[in-house]
């Protein structure tokens, strides 16, 4: 579907990517400043960038250095900004037919079809000013799709508006997706949209492509450090490398006062420290050990936080100089009756223990 | 009463303001377009040149103007040879004396409501298919058009009410260059011309006000809808 390699240097900024996707929906995920915006722009072609080869199916939009690379205007890249920026001059229908061959576009089968995926109808002679964020979303989508592109490129549709607008727009998206059938380049920084809507994506963090692969695979093993704040990963540390165990295929790391963490084998040295993600709900709690497990870790400690959040109960466990986040449900922590003060342990497989880069 | 030399004056003060406009529009918007988009050392050196007739004496102007085209200089002599006329003390001088100091005026009200448009609709617009021109004609100045427009009158107005450089460089010959200011001054020292003065004022005047409000009304236009 896609293929691209960019570079783009500025004073304070560098881009620098390299991708392939099938698609027809890759997500770019990333937090804000990660560079998502800026490879939107230069994938349209618009700006200078100084390395730009990009190709759209058999398609070669962009060539440089050495070959052609076709203006923003001739590659068939409709953007989507993060903002709905509608053209305030012109009404709703207008805004539409916007693109040139866009009002053929827009009598015919595919208008049809653009105006009752996207609810467009009953907008259609109103003014821009009088559209809510998630109508003036709507139409912002209508008129990239009524362009008839090659590919949408979708910067954050979504992140503008509240969570109801957004769940909205995001339904609208997969049924587009289904009904239309236009590739996508889609960015954002939410999980849930990654995955509802993506079939493959790349993880951005500082300019450059930090993972890569299918959305659920990418959030639930991630490799960047980043990456893992972003998806909100509990446990993040910072431990140092004890010894490798090559026939267990474990790296053991120093969790303070004599407990070790078995990590799956890594190249870190020992003695050198490395990062460690650990998702709450990956630890399961007990009031003593059981018997043999799979899980190589059976870490002892104290429990020193309960609090319940929403429909779950956070339990902060100290083992040895750290202090680990558990998510068990209501039920199991009365049933445990964990409360401060109380010894638990917590087991925790190796495999959910991610090595950050 | 009122004189056929003073329906001359007035005409040909309106003829010349007339065209200051004409021809000052397209370059106006050109450089204008340049410095709102623009962002360089040379960006702030063309801005700077522009705007310099705004702040020096407009008899400096004319006389910079005057050593510029005169009869004697390069452009002067490259004028004739194109044109087989002179530039000083005809009513091209007024035209392009009135066009130079009132270029400022007409080029910052243009930039103002350029640099106000969101180059992001620019962006989208480019990307839904429209080249750079035709993004420019169907968003940028729709968008930018009241201070296009109030940017024009600025000038119409100015072109009125220019003296100094005018005086310098077109001189004050009836019918050719003698337009309401160049008139006043040479009635107020002629004995018993009160009432002429007062006619000519009161027209420039209504003429001057009639030029703001209709700045002032294009202005407080945000917004005016085009065919596409």
């Amino acid at each position: 579907m896609i293929r691209a390699e960019l570079t783009q240097r500025r004073r304070d900024f560098t881009l620098e990517v390299e991708f392939e996707s099938a698609g027809p929906v890759l997500g770019v995920f990333g937090h804000s400043g990660s560079g998502k915006t800026t490879l939107l722009h230069a994938l349209a072609g618009l700006g200078h960038t100084e390395r730009a080869r990009v190709r759209v199916g058999d398609v070669v939009l962009g060539d440089r250095p050495g070959g052609r690379s076709l203006p923003p205007e001739k590659r068939g890249l409709a953007l989507v900004p993060q903002e709905p920026l509608l053209f305030p001059h012109l009404s709703i229908r207008e805004n539409l037919t916007f693109a040139p061959g866009a009002d053929e576009a827009f009598a015919g089968e595919h208008g049809e079809k653009v105006l009752e995926v996207l609810h467009l109808r009953p907008l259609l002679d109103r003014d821009p000013d009088t559209l809510s964020g998630g109508e003036k979303q709507r139409v912002s989508l209508g008129r990239a799709w009524l362009s008839r592109p090659r590919m949408l490129l979708l910067d954050e549709p979504a992140a503008s508006l509240d969570a109801d607008l957004a769940r909205e727009v995001l339904a609208l998206l997969l049924h587009a997706k289904r009904e239309l059938e236009v590739p996508m380049v889609f960015v954002t920084h939410r999980p849930s949209e990654l995955i509802s809507l993506a079939d493959d994506c790349i993880v951005l963090e500082a300019g450059r492509i930090v993972a890569q692969g299918a959305p659920l695979e990418v959030l639930s093993r991630p490799k960047a450090l980043g990456l893992a704040r972003l998806v909100g990963i509990d446990n993040l540390m910072e431990l140092a490398v004890v010894r490798h165990d090559a026939d267990a295929g474990l790296t053991l790391l120093d969790l303070g006062g004599g407990a070790e963490l078995c990590t799956p084998l890594c190249e870190v040295p020992p003695g050198t420290t490395t990062s460690i993600g650990l998702y709450a709900e990956d630890l399961i709690l007990c009031r003593e050990l059981p018997g043999a497990t799979s899980a190589r870790n059976n870490l002892a400690g104290v429990v020193v936080g309960v609090d319940p959040i929403g429909h779950e109960v956070l339990v902060t466990l100290s083992v040895g100089d750290v202090e680990l986040q558990a998510r068990v449900t209501p039920g199991a922590a009365r049933e445990l009756g964990l409360a401060v003060g109380q010894p638990a342990f917590a087991l925790v497989k190796t495999t959910a223990c991610h090595h950050l880069h | 009463m009122w004189t056929p030399e003073e329906t001359q004056v007035v005409l040909l003060a309106l003829r010349v303001a007339l065209t200051v406009v004409a021809v000052a529009l397209l370059p106006g918007l050109a450089v204008a377009w340049v410095l709102a988009r623009w962002e360089s050392r040379w960006s702030l050196l063309l801005r700077g040149v522009v705007m310099l007739p705004l702040v020096l004496p407009p008899v400096v102007t004319g006389y910079v103007l005057l050593r510029l085209f005169g009869r004697r200089s390069a452009l002067g002599e490259l004028w004739f040879a194109l044109t087989g006329n002179h530039v000083a003390y005809t009513t091209t001088a007024c035209v392009l004396a009135a066009a130079v100091v009132g270029f400022p005026l007409l080029v910052e009200s243009m930039r103002l409501s350029l640099a106000a448009v969101d180059p992001r609709l620019e962006a989208v617009s480019r990307t839904l298919g429209r080249g750079p021109w035709a993004t420019f004609r169907a968003v940028t100045l729709p968008l930018a058009w009241p201070g296009v427009a109030a940017g024009a009158v600025l000038a119409f107005a100015r072109a009125l009410g220019e003296f100094g450089a005018t005086i310098v460089l077109a001189g004050n010959v009836a019918g050719e260059t003698r337009q309401i200011p160049v008139a006043v001054y040479t009635l107020l020292n002629q004995p018993g011309s009160g009432a002429a003065v007062t006619r000519l004022t009161l027209v420039s005047v209504a003429l001057s006000l009639a030029a703001l409000l209709a700045a002032a009304w294009f202005g407080g236009r945000r917004r005016r809808r085009f065919a596409a």
